[in-house]
């Protein structure tokens, strides 16, 4: 009687949504809303100085689309927004690959120590900050002090100034992203090569397939899933994350090739104080992120087995 | 097994391939800590990879020259209390998120997750709001607006998920109250993910630079990475020049033909040294390190 009474009073309780038990726990994510209402939802409205202006007294006006009419004049943008794609295809190009050649040859290493070993060594540049990194080839690279240019050198080769060659910035600064996180993005890779079922392979050599149809047979659809995931996934964010690197690596002879929206972004509007126009690249280049999160969203639902959606 | 010739000779080739490999990646870093090393006259540069005179006056500098401790007493403050505040402030807030039955559970994921990753004011709006809460040139900009983390509240939402419920159950029927059954149960059974976390996050602290250059001008505030960036760029320090630094430490420019250099790779080593130090349990967690980019509400 006594506990059936109880029952009833703590679903009556239960109804309440702001009953003891709710209050606790919305007490509990308070702080992550009032961090995420702060430093994301309060500059959610600043978007619209994309479609104002100052004048010179410094009074506020709609300008309606001339900022945007204004930056489409600008070659500097375009030459912004033409690296950027620029190094999109590099991206896809070499940084996307290498991870998988990396893992599929690694994995072919037998000798467990030496595999752990290089793994380990590779991996560690991704905890490394970009300034370290950029600080390491700028030395290596220095036309008076850089180890490859004595080398160049000593062949009687002519020394070269590296990093203020525009044409050769796109490859030096892939290369400089794979040395850097090859290690670490193959080892998503890695461990879905260890999910392939060792039977396939017995089943293989069984009908006398070599190293490599193995591997074209069975490794790569093994990990096929992965890596339209993994490709679809990056889709969103192909025109964000160079900020850092190229903030770091940018100098005045290199910046016809390496200035991108990101950096454009902050010269005009941090240290030039063009609010209203930096804000309009910013929104022109997070509508393109945002097409590219439904497109990246639409294909995931269709090639991926699970038909799993990223949104 | 019977392998045939190809197979083998490919196996060789593979077995070198990754030795070069691995001595690509660390031949550039060896470099670095000669660099750090050595007080030889600059101008000849040799293929050696020991200092030709071995010293530690580099090191010396970064510890003594207040230009350079100052940025990296920064870093280790802004580390150590931005994996704090995020940690505390992460798994308390998954606690709520992992209770599926809860009114409004369904907001918070699009409140934190789904609507952040569309829409956002970008780097200016959100520069404008910093400089209206005067926060500019203080420390506590560079942690408190990334302290929230719903990547990795979500993460640990789903290892709670995984905690059987009939410990928390059992707790309940004792009389705890909700607060109790996370700090006394929850908590403690969690403590591999929040491990795991709190050392991507501490890295990610340790290495901060963006929020650096957008929100600190004053020098004394800076961060080691921000420090280290002015040194290799500008070959000194804005106020104080590299000689003017050397003097300070009792030397004499004239006398020691040293270059910025050798303090810019001392300062690279120094930055990495934590990150080697808590390598070993950085590896133990890359599996679950991975996932916080990979896994959705």
């Amino acid at each position: 009687m006594d506990s059936a009474a109880t029952t009833v009073s703590y679903k009556r309780n239960e109804k309440k949504i702001f009953n003891k038990t709710n209050v606790m726990l919305y007490l509990m994510i308070l702080p992550p809303l009032i961090l995420y209402y702060i430093f994301h939802y309060i500059p959610m409205p600043g978007i619209m100085l994309a479609f104002q202006r100052y004048t010179i007294s410094g009074f506020k006006y709609w300008s309606g689309f001339e900022n945007f009419t204004y930056i489409f004049n600008t070659p500097f943008f375009w030459r912004a927004f033409r690296n950027n794609w620029v190094f999109v295809a590099f991206s896809y190009a070499f940084i996307t690959p290498a991870p998988i050649l990396f893992a599929l040859m690694l994995n072919e290493i037998r000798v467990r120590w030496y595999k752990k070993t290089v793994q380990t060594i590779s991996t560690l540049p991704n905890f490394v900050t970009w300034v370290v990194i950029a600080g390491i080839f700028m030395q290596l690279l220095s036309p008076t002090r850089g180890y490859v240019n004595y080398i160049i050198e000593f062949f009687g080769g002519q020394s070269i100034y590296f990093l203020s060659k525009p044409a050769l910035f796109p490859w030096l600064f892939t290369f400089m992203r794979i040395w850097k996180g090859v290690g670490y993005s193959s080892i998503i890779y890695l461990a879905a090569l260890a999910g392939v079922d060792p039977q396939l392979y017995e089943a293989a050599v069984i009908d006398g397939a070599g190293r490599l149809r193995q591997t074209w047979h069975v490794t790569l659809p093994g990990i096929r899933n992965t890596i339209v995931v993994l490709i679809v996934l990056s889709f969103s964010h192909v025109l964000s994350g160079l900020f850092e690197p190229i903030f770091v690596l940018k100098n005045d002879f290199i910046e016809s090739s390496a200035e991108i929206l990101d950096t454009y972004i902050f010269n005009l509007g941090i240290t030039r104080g063009k609010y209203y126009l930096a804000t309009t690249i910013g929104l022109f280049k997070s509508t393109i992120s945002m097409v590219l999160l439904f497109f990246a969203n639409w294909l995931s639902k269709r090639v991926t087995e699970d038909g799993r959606s990223i949104l | 097994m019977q392998r045939s010739i190809a197979e083998k000779v490919f196996n060789v080739f593979n077995i070198i391939g990754f030795f070069l490999f691995t001595l690509l990646m660390l031949i550039p870093i060896m470099f670095v800590v000669k660099t750090s090393l050595d007080i030889s006259q600059v101008g000849e540069v040799q293929l050696n990879l020991l200092p030709k005179e071995p010293s530690l006056l580099f090191y010396d500098m970064v510890i003594h020259d207040e230009s350079v401790y100052r940025p990296f007493l920064n870093s280790i403050i802004i580390t150590v209390l931005g994996t704090s505040l995020s940690m505390l402030i992460n798994s308390i807030g998954a606690y709520t998120l992992s209770k599926r039955e809860l009114p409004g559970n369904r907001f918070f994921i699009y409140f934190l997750v789904i609507i952040p990753m569309l829409f956002g004011g970008g780097i200016v709006p959100t520069y404008l709001l910093v400089r209206a809460l005067g926060l500019i040139d203080h420390l506590p900009v560079l942690f408190i607006p990334s302290a929230a983390n719903a990547w990795n509240m979500i993460l640990i939402r789903n290892y709670y998920w995984s905690i059987p419920t009939s410990l928390a159950e059992s707790a309940r029927i004792d009389g705890a109250q909700e607060f109790t059954v996370f700090f006394k149960i929850i908590l403690p059974l969690a403590k591999p993910v929040l491990a795991a976390i709190a050392l991507f996050t501490g890295v990610g602290y340790w290495n901060t630079f963006m929020a650096a250059v957008l929100y600190i001008r004053d020098s004394r505030k800076y961060t080691f990475p921000v420090k280290l960036r002015e040194l290799i760029i500008l070959g000194g320090d804005a106020n104080k020049s590299f000689e003017e630094m050397l003097m300070s430490m009792g030397m004499d420019p004239n006398e020691y033909f040293l270059s910025v250099e050798g303090l810019s790779s001392a300062m690279m080593i120094v930055s990495m040294i934590p990150i080697i130090l808590v390598y070993p349990y950085l590896q133990k967690y890359f599996a679950k390190g991975i996932m916080v980019g990979s896994i959705k509400g």
